[in-house]
Formats: C-alpha cells, sequence, structure tokens
C-alpha cells in the first residue's frame, strides 16, 4: 500500500468534507425557508387525488400566485390513503402542511391532537369570509364550536351506475325505490347481463351509516358506535348470502381490481359512493355512468345529508394570515370555481357556484342529482365523526372484504369489528 | 468460511482506513493522542450517524414498547399491555403465521434453486459469465417497487400466468385477489432473486478440491454419492451462511408484500406479513407503542432462530482445516 497512501489520504479528507457538507445541507434544508427577506411568504398547501386534480389545482395556484404575488405556494399531493399516513407522520412531527384537502372523518381527530386552526379568528379579522355559500354548507366544518374547515364543494352519496348494463337488464332506478327493489334490480341485471349488479354495498361504512339513519340510528353518536352486535350480523350475513349468490361482484374481483374501482373495471353494474366520483369513472372506464336514488325502507328517507370535502388550515402555521387568505381566495374567486368543476364536489361558494355551468353530460347530472335530492328534502344534517373514525371505515372495509372472501365467518368478523373500533376510539 | 466472508461488508472503509494509514506514517508516542483524536474526527460522522439513526431510535422504541403512545400523546407507561394485548390479537397471529409459511416455503426453495444452479454453472462451458450475470440480474432489481408492480401484472386475472395455468384447465382466476393463492406469488418474487445465494454457492463450489472427485471417481462413487459426501459437507459452511442470510432477510419481508396487495396487505389478509401488520399499526393507526413492541418481538423471535441455527451447526457443517 506504500504509494497509494497520499492518495488515500486525500481520498479520506474528500469523503469528510463530502459528508460535512452533507450534514450541512440537511440542517438548511430543514429550516425549510419560509419567510425571505424581501415579505414574500411561503405556505404548503397539501391534498389528496390523482394527476386530473393536481393539473387543474396548479392552474388555480398560478392565479393566486398572481394576485398575491408576495405569497408563493408549495404543493404536494397523493392518494388518499398516502395523503393520511403522510399528514399524520408529518403532524406528530410538528411540520403539518400550512394549508390542506380535508374531510369530515378526520375533523375531530385532529382537532383533538391540536392539529387545526379555529378559522374563526381569521374571519373575524376579516382574512376570509364564510358569507355566501350555498344553503347549510359550511356547517360541514363546524364541530363543537369552532369552523375547522371551510368547504369547497359539497357532495352526497349516491348509486353510481353503469347505464348501459341496467339498459340491457331493462332496469330502471326510480326516486322512493326500496331496498327489496334494489336487490331484485341486482338479481335481474345479474340473471340477463351475467354481470354481478353491485361491488360489495356491504363494507362500505357511509352506506351503512344511511341504512342506520333510514332507520332511525347512525353509524356514530357523539364518541361511539350507533348501532350493536346485531344489526352488523344482520347486514353483513344478508351482503355474504348476496356474494355467493353472484348478485354482489366477488370479493377476489374486487381486491384485483384495486385501485381501479369494479364498477368502472366492468366487473360490477352499481356502486355506492359520492356522487361526484362519476366524474372519476367515466374517466376510468369504458361506459356511461349514471347517477340513481339510494334506496329506501319507506319509500321516502334515503337518510342522505351533504358532506364536503374542505380546506383547513394548520394550527402550527406561522403564516395565519396568509393561510385564511389563500382559503378565502380558494373558495370564493369565480376563476377557480370555472377550472375546478365538480373535481371535488358541487362548488361550495354562490360565487363559484354560478360561474361554473356544466356543458358535459357527467357533470351535468351531478349538478341534477343534487338539485332532486335537495328538492326531495330528504337532506338531513351530517353527525360529526368522532376521533379514530378514519381507522373504523378502513376496518370497515377490510373485514368486509374478509368476510366476502369467506375467510371469516359472521359472528367472528362482527366480533372483531367490535374489537378494532373500541382500540380506534381510544386511540 | 472462507468466500462467504468477503461478501460481508459491514463496516464501511471510511471508518477503518484513516487509522492504518495515520498509524503506519508515525509511529511516535507524543503524537499519539493526537492521531487517535484525528481518527475518531475522521469516524465521527459514521459514530454521530450509528448513535442518532441507530443507537438513538433503538432506545426511544424499546421504550415505546412499553407505554401507549400515538405519535401525539406523552406516551403512557403501560409496562407488558402491549405484548399481552399483541399475543390476544387474531391479526398479530395471522400476521405470525403468514411471515411463517413464507419463511418455511419460501427460503428452502430459494436455497435449492441457487444450489441447483450454481452446481450447473460451476461446471466450465461456454457463456458461463453470460449465465452467472442473467442469473444473478433479479437479485439486483427484484426488491424494487416496479417489479413489485410487474408481478402484480404477472398474476393477475387474465394475465400470463393465468392464462398458462388455464391451457392445463388449472383455473384460479388470477394469484393476486385469491387469498389462497396470493402468498405464493410472493414466494414465486424470492425464490426468483436465487442469484445472490447462487453466486455464494458458486465460490464455495469452486473451492471444493478437484482431487477429491477423482478419488472418489476412482473408488466407483456415482454422481449423488459424490454430491452427498464430498460436495455438500465441503460447501457446509457457505450453506450454512446462506440459510442464515436468507431466512433472516425472509423475516424482513415488507416491500413486495406491500406493492403486490397494492397497500392493503390483502386479500383478506393473506399477505398480512408480520412487517405488513407493524406499518398498518405505527404508520396508518397510530398505535406506536404496539407497533414498536411488535418490532422487538420480531427481532426476539430473529434472533432465536439465529441461535437455533448456530447451535445447529455444530452437527452438519463441516469446517476443512487444511483445505485452504
Amino acid at each position: 500500500m506504500g504509494t497509494g497512501r497520499n492518495v488515500e489520504r486525500r481520498t479520506i479528507l474528500k469523503a469528510a468534507g463530502a459528508s460535512a457538507a452533507a450534514v450541512g445541507l440537511a440542517a438548511t434544508a430543514g429550516c425549510g425557508g419560509s419567510g425571505a427577506g424581501d415579505g414574500t411568504v411561503t405556505i404548503r398547501y397539501s391534498w389528496w387525488g390523482a394527476e386530473e386534480r393536481a393539473q387543474k389545482i396548479n392552474k388555480t395556484i398560478a392565479l393566486f400566485e398572481k394576485k398575491y404575488p408576495k405569497i408563493k405556494v408549495k404543493t404536494d399531493f397523493q392518494t388518499y390513503a398516502s395523503f393520511w399516513e403522510k399528514f399524520q407522520t408529518q403532524a406528530a412531527g410538528g411540520n403539518p402542511p400550512d394549508v390542506f384537502q380535508n374531510a369530515v372523518t378526520f375533523l375531530r381527530k385532529y382537532d383533538k391532537r391540536g392539529i387545526l386552526l379555529d378559522l374563526k379568528s381569521q374571519v373575524e379579522a376579516g382574512n376570509l369570509s364564510l358569507d355566501h355559500f350555498r344553503a347549510g354548507v359550511t356547517k360541514v366544518g363546524e364541530v363543537d364550536g369552532k369552523q375547522l374547515g371551510v368547504p369547497v364543494g359539497s357532495n352526497t352519496m349516491a348509486l353510481v351506475i353503469d347505464k348501459k348494463v341496467f339498459e340491457k337488464a331493462g332496469v330502471e332506478p326510480h326516486a322512493g325505490w326500496t331496498w327489496d327493489d334494489y336487490f331484485k334490480a341486482l338479481k335481474t341485471i345479474h340473471d340477463r347481463t351475467k354481470v354481478a349488479g353491485d361491488t360489495g354495498y356491504f363494507s362500505i361504512m357511509y352506506l351503512y351509516d344511511l341504512y342506520l339513519r333510514q332507520n332511525g340510528k347512525a353509524f356514530y353518536t357523539d364518541d361511539g358506535l350507533g348501532f350493536d352486535k346485531a344489526d352488523l350480523t344482520e347486514w353483513w350475513t344478508d351482503g355474504y348470502n348476496r356474494v355467493k349468490a353472484g348478485i354482489v361482484t366477488d370479493p377476489k374481483v374486487v381486491a384485483q381490481d384495486f385501485p381501479k374501482s369494479s364498477l368502472s373495471a366492468g366487473h360490477g353494474a352499481s356502486e355506492f359512493t359520492w356522487d361526484n366520483f362519476t366524474v372519476r369513472y367515466s374517466a376510468e372506464g369504458d361506459s356511461t355512468y349514471g347517477l340513481a336514488p339510494i334506496p329506501t325502507m319507506d319509500g321516502k328517507h334515503t337518510g342522505q345529508y351533504l358532506a364536503s370535502l374542505m380546506l383547513s388550515a394548520s394550527a402550527r402555521t406561522a403564516h395565519p394570515k396568509e393561510v385564511a387568505q389563500f382559503i378565502d381566495f380558494m373558495v370564493h374567486d369565480p376563476e377557480v370555481g370555472k377550472i375546478m368543476g365538480y373535481d371535488r364536489g358541487i362548488l361550495a361558494s354562490t360565487e363559484q357556484y354560478s360561474a361554473y355551468r356544466p356543458t358535459d353530460a357527467v357533470n351535468k347530472e351531478i349538478a341534477q342529482y343534487e338539485d332532486d335530492t335537495a328538492k326531495a328534502g330528504v337532506l338531513g344534517t351530517i353527525t360529526p365523526h368522532p376521533s379514530g373514525a378514519d381507522t373504523i371505515e378502513a376496518a370497515f372495509l377490510r373485514i368486509g372484504g374478509d368476510l366476502g372472501q369467506g375467510k371469516t365467518k359472521v359472528a367472528d368478523a362482527v366480533k372483531q369489528f367490535f374489537t378494532e373500533s373500541e382500540a380506534a376510539f381510544q386511540a | 468460511m472462507g468466500p462467504a466472508v468477503t461478501l460481508v461488508k459491514d463496516s464501511p472503509p471510511a471508518a477503518r482506513k484513516p487509522r492504518s494509514a495515520v498509524s503506519a506514517t508515525t509511529g511516535r508516542r507524543p503524537g499519539r493522542r493526537r492521531e487517535n483524536l484525528a481518527g475518531y474526527l475522521f469516524m465521527s460522522p459514521w459514530i454521530a450517524g450509528f448513535l442518532l439513526l441507530t443507537a438513538g431510535p433503538m432506545a426511544a422504541s424499546l421504550y415505546f414498547a412499553f407505554t401507549d403512545y400515538n405519535l401525539f400523546n406523552t406516551p403512557k407507561w403501560v409496562g407488558f399491555d402491549n405484548f399481552t394485548k399483541m399475543f390476544h390479537d387474531p391479526r398479530w397471529q395471522k400476521s405470525v403465521e403468514v411471515t411463517a409459511k413464507y419463511v418455511v416455503i419460501g427460503t428452502p426453495l430459494k436455497l435449492l434453486l441457487a444450489l441447483g444452479v450454481a452446481m450447473l454453472l460451476a461446471q466450465s462451458r461456454r457463456g458461463q459469465a453470460f449465465y452467472r450475470a442473467a442469473f444473478y440480474a433479479p437479485s439486483l432489481i427484484g426488491a424494487s417497487v416496479s417489479v413489485g408492480f410487474v408481478w402484480r401484472s404477472l398474476f393477475s386475472d387474465g394475465a400470463i400466468v393465468d392464462r398458462t395455468q388455464s391451457v392445463f384447465g388449472w383455473h384460479v382466476g388470477g394469484w393476486v385477489g385469491n387469498a389462497d393463492w396470493v402468498l405464493y406469488c410472493l414466494v414465486a418474487l424470492t425464490v426468483w432473486q436465487f442469484g445472490a445465494p447462487m453466486v455464494i454457492f458458486l465460490a464455495g463450489l469452486k473451492q471444493v478440491p478437484r482431487e477429491l472427485y477423482e478419488a472418489a471417481e476412482m473408488d466407483g462413487a456415482g454422481p449423488l454419492r459424490r454430491f452427498w459426501n464430498i460436495t455438500l459437507p465441503m460447501i457446509s459452511p457457505v450453506l450454512f451462511f446462506n440459510v442464515l442470510l436468507e431466512t433472516i432477510h425472509s423475516f424482513q419481508i415488507f416491500g413486495s408484500a406491500y406493492v403486490v396487495s397494492n397497500g392493503t396487505c390483502g386479500p383478506a389478509d393473506a399477505t398480512l406479513v408480520y412487517t405488513c401488520y407493524l406499518y398498518e399499526q405505527g404508520f396508518k393507526n397510530a398505535q406506536m407503542g404496539f407497533a414498536a413492541a411488535m418490532a422487538w418481538m420480531l427481532l426476539l423471535a430473529v434472533a432465536l432462530v439465529t441461535a437455533v441455527l448456530f447451535w445447529s451447526q455444530k452437527k452438519w457443517v463441516h469446517y476443512e482445516e487444511g483445505a485452504r
């Protein structure tokens, strides 16, 4: 090694220098300069969604930065599940995004953990206006006397159907139809087209909530579950029997289609989900998708309510004023409404609602659906979800799937769900 | 275990080199302390990294394992609660079952294939270098996320594996969505990456003295006999090393299960390997105390298996004294 000594020493010095530089870099990156010397402020904005939504949002941000040249917006997006995993870690580390997309399931959870900014103070300071919203929409972001989110769009649960399959089977959904009608329809569809009628209604938390509401209960109370083991046993037993009968899509197929929906993959003729999802399914699938009414117990009450996607702010933000201005712009600016359309639900503020007139069939039908639902007078008020609801929603879906695959008996599945719920509420 | 040792690269060379280089230049006593200091200084990035990124977090995780901690609260001491909860949790039991199945089926298959191919490649033939590289390649890319996606598509309903199977009248409708089959899809993925142990076997095989085979052949020993009585004992240190490494490695499976199941560890928890459940509890459900307890349980289990393997090597691993 005699000759290599000098070279070696030089290499080591270089290596040492490089690692010192790396440490230095890491240190500066950690500070993430949010306030430059010239008064420019940078805020971080995160949301969940797909590429299509990202493109629209980026356009709206360009508009915002033009109007507020002193505020720069740094963005970041993931799919729904990944978004919340990342958000939780960021929030726990004291570094959540300044402003982010939010939904009712997460309000109490993150309020309890002190992450959400009560926007009331910003409303009072005049940086954010809660006027000019469609009736009752802002209520969704109001929990326990605080304004934890401002809605960008409202949506409601619906039955999304594959119109071509329904037509082929000669089945026509109508307002006020009952569950019996619905399940008969599924059977007709399966008999005549060989396609399963539904993609797995019995593991969707939001649908079971509607069913319970029709029966004078609800999925959640303020701090727990609003139903008992006997209720769920009945719901899941029926569900499993319908999978076996072939009128509900085989969960094996659903698992393979995921993350695509089995409806847009052509493996089911209908799916209970949010009404604005027809936008996604129309992009994803080959058929034509439409909206049908939620089946009822009594021919009238659907149990529906308006939910929404919201913008919330971090209680830790160093720039609450700028964040409030950002939210205000995003919910009220008519141009933003024109760009976003019904991607995140029917536009919530009246300025945006009247600025955007849907021209394509899909968006027109969503507007029509919410209009009809509102006129039918079936919309109730939302019950804010207790902390832990997100974990419970995932457990409901997963255990329902296990059950459908025949891997768990109904009694065990119900027991497992109640145990996991208990843990989620306590977490 | 000559050939094996050369492949273990645990301490970064930068950490070792300065000492020898410096002490070789000047051996005088007065400068010794300063040189030591310089040595430690050069090592400091690594030492700091070890303390901050390995030792510190490990100590913290040991503490969290005995607390109720959801990332946001101050950890609350709960003694062995997390462990008792774990043993009574049907999903934890399921994750142990799935992992054990994966280790017990996947590791032997992978090693058998690695040894078989290594024996074929040990003979001299044309294009040998090409074959070695070709068989080794999957080991380099196998752990990547994109290969996970490829795997998922290969084993889906109507994809190539399913269609090939169907030709033989054996239709399962894709492995990925089928709770009874999906684990074998992961096993296939790990077996496919047999290249790394193969290279080690190959090195071991090359070390077996030719004379032994010649002598045995003279005495009338058939190929099977030669394999059993010469090859196997001679490469047993390498075999031991491979068994150890692959077993430990298998216990830690995460990426492929996560990607092939699209982050669900399903269907019906069929790919809920241990680390997947740990991840779900820790990062989805924010049960960090529970997740930390799970991690330490895994460490204990792996340590136990390793200990058993080391204990057993006395019985079957053969170290030739004068072979080198």
